[in-house]
């Protein structure tokens, strides 16, 4: 690297001169990089495999691809109901993030807008809950769920979720960001407070209203101990819950539970492509405060 | 900011749906927890639950598993937290040298395990590690005839824990740390640079001295994060051998949903959120200090 460092992050508007040139650095992040995606390459190149290849290990190109261990894996929908259980988890990860995203926005507001007496503190408090492990509250809302009735249900999965301080705490700085003056000029015309809300200041904050569904949709997709604490009947389970029970009962036969994983991870990978600039800012925003 | 100074209950409509949902789901069943920790509270037990004032607490400290949970998770968090950061810092540094397209395209590379669920990550790397037919034993039988007791052995098993848990969690702090660096003014390394500091100098000088702030925050984050770790040791080496890989979630997972014992459970939950709480404070201090 014999020009200066560059620290911004604007396109570059300086000489294209290295533009082509492998480095040493980028060499090495390569290879990092392959490194780091090697497993995953490795677990959907295994699943195409045979029993028999897997089990001695030749190299990690399948010499007769197959797609045999998909189609058990599909085949026993009464055992192993993979498709109610991918349904399962679509349902409960978009209910979850509509909630969140709805319910947070609307108190973000409130606390970044509104002269609410004594917000500061109800504010702070939420903050401070940002510090508590979730796993502490398992056992205590556990106990609330079977009071209310919600055991086994989609809802033990939904709505415990809405009560998470991010949303809140990254949709208030954001609001905060926002120039009043747009909304002042709103309020001189006669608008109402909700109105503001709806028509201006929401399509305003698409961007972060979009991050946050999507952070809450990944989060609450890949969720493990809720729905392995909270559900009972098989055809309740999502799809890290149902597929780790089928690794369980399969766990000799490494074709079929790699195949299940791929399938776990396919529709999440593909919304990671779709919204990678979306997840990648909501988990940047939630380490930079102000 | 004319007619801004009333006061304004009704603005807690908006806020409303969402206090509920906290109050309910978070602050409620934190402070509910804390008085079950005061109860045996045993659900096979016909018995009803009884007040027994710091019992629970005083059962914790004189029992051996629970100070074999206590060491297994800070073995685990002592080698996470300091990998985990390093390597995010270095990749997050390798990018940040990066431009455009390239940047975004090995950070996505890097970040792609984060998005797995833990049960795809469980399969895999319980695949990798098996004794017999896993990837790891089967290149180490074929390359030097040797085999590693993965998971017979406390250090292997600590060790595959460490290293997948490394894998999978990198992404989020690189992302926060590459935030971070783009925030670095560039006039700092500019006028380093004019004074003739090479990039080794300009890092060590000026660039982690900004960062610092955000260096830390990521440092309680991933140290909180280490501290409850479950997933892993739950699928993977479901704790053993004999438990030496059981973590404190997975003791109070055991404890609540295996035996049925609320009230211990909840009064191992408060006592690790005392040590998460005490250990949060202690790197925020260090944060403020700077």
């Amino acid at each position: 690297m014999k020009t200066p460092r560059r620290f911004g992050s604007r396109p570059d508007r300086a000489k294209p001169a290295g533009m082509g040139r492998l480095t040493l650095l980028e060499a090495a992040m390569l290879l990092g990089g392959l490194l780091f995606l090697a497993p995953i390459a490795i677990i959907v190149l295994t699943a195409l495999k045979p029993d028999s290849e897997i089990v001695h290990f030749g190299s990690i190109l399948p010499r007769h691809a197959t797609l045999a261990n998909f189609g058990r894996v599909l085949a026993t929908p009464e055992e192993f109901p993979i498709a109610r259980w991918f349904a399962n988890s679509v349902l409960v990860s978009g209910a979850t993030s509509l909630l969140v995203v709805t319910v947070d926005a609307l108190a973000a507001y409130g606390l970044a807008r509104l002269n609410l007496p004594g917000k500061r503190w109800v504010f702070g408090l939420i903050v401070a809950t940002l510090m508590v492990p979730g796993q502490i509250l398992l056992t205590p809302v556990y106990l609330l769920l079977a009071w209310l009735g919600w055991l086994d249900t989609y809802q033990a999965l939904i709505v415990p979720a809405g009560a998470g301080a991010f949303g809140v705490f990254m949709l208030h700085q954001f609001f905060l960001a926002i120039p009043r003056d747009i909304e002042e000029a709103a309020m001189i015309d006669g608008c109402s407070r909700l109105r503001i809300f709806l028509q201006i200041v929401l399509p305003l904050s698409r961007p972060a209203l979009a991050t946050l569904g999507i952070f809450t949709f990944v989060g609450s997709w890949n969720d493990f101990l809720g729905p392995l604490v909270f559900l009972d009947s098989a055809e309740k389970y999502t799809l890290p819950v149902g597929v780790a029970i089928f690794q369980s009962s399969y766990y000799t036969e490494y074709g079929l539970t790699l195949a299940a994983g791929v399938i776990c991870t396919l529709p999440i990978l593909l919304v990671f492509l779709a919204f990678q600039r979306h997840i990648i800012e909501g988990i940047a925003m939630s380490g930079l405060k102000d | 900011m004319t007619g801004r100074r009333r006061q304004d209950w009704l603005g807690y409509l908006f806020v409303a749906p969402y206090l509920l949902l906290f109050g309910a789901f978070l602050v409620g069943p934190l402070l509910y927890g804390l008085r079950l920790s005061l109860f045996r509270w045993e659900m096979l037990n016909a018995t009803p639950p009884a007040f027994i004032g710091l019992g629970n607490y005083r059962e914790a400290f004189s029992d051996p598993n629970f100070w074999k949970a206590l060491w297994a998770t800070l073995r685990m968090v002592v080698w996470i937290t300091p990998c985990t950061v390093l390597l995010a810092l270095f990749t997050a540094l390798g990018l940040h040298s990066l431009r455009g397209r390239r940047q975004g395209l090995y950070r996505a590379a890097y970040f792609v395990p984060t998005m797995l669920t833990i049960t795809v990550v469980g399969i895999l790397w319980r695949w990798f590690y098996h004794p017999d037919l896993g990837l790891f034993n089967s290149c180490l039988q074929a390359w030097f005839g040797l085999k590693a007791p993965w998971f017979s052995d406390a250090a292997w098993a600590t060790a595959a824990i460490v290293i997948m848990t490394v894998w999978w969690t990198m992404g989020g702090p690189m992302v926060i740390l590459l935030a971070g660096l783009q925030g670095v003014p560039v006039q700092y390394a500019e006028a380093a640079t004019l004074d003739g500091a090479g990039p080794l100098q300009r890092l060590w000088y000026v660039t982690l001295p900004i960062l610092r702030p955000v260096l830390l925050f990521t440092v309680a984050l991933n140290t909180i994060g280490a501290f409850q770790i479950f997933g892993q040791t739950y699928l993977v080496t479901r704790g053993g051998p004999e438990y030496a890989t059981r973590t404190l979630v997975h003791l109070i997972y055991d404890t609540a949903f295996q035996n049925y014992r609320l009230g211990y459970a909840a009064a191992l939950s408060w006592l690790m959120f005392l040590l998460i709480g005490a250990f949060a404070v202690m790197q925020f201090r260090m944060l403020r200090e700077r």
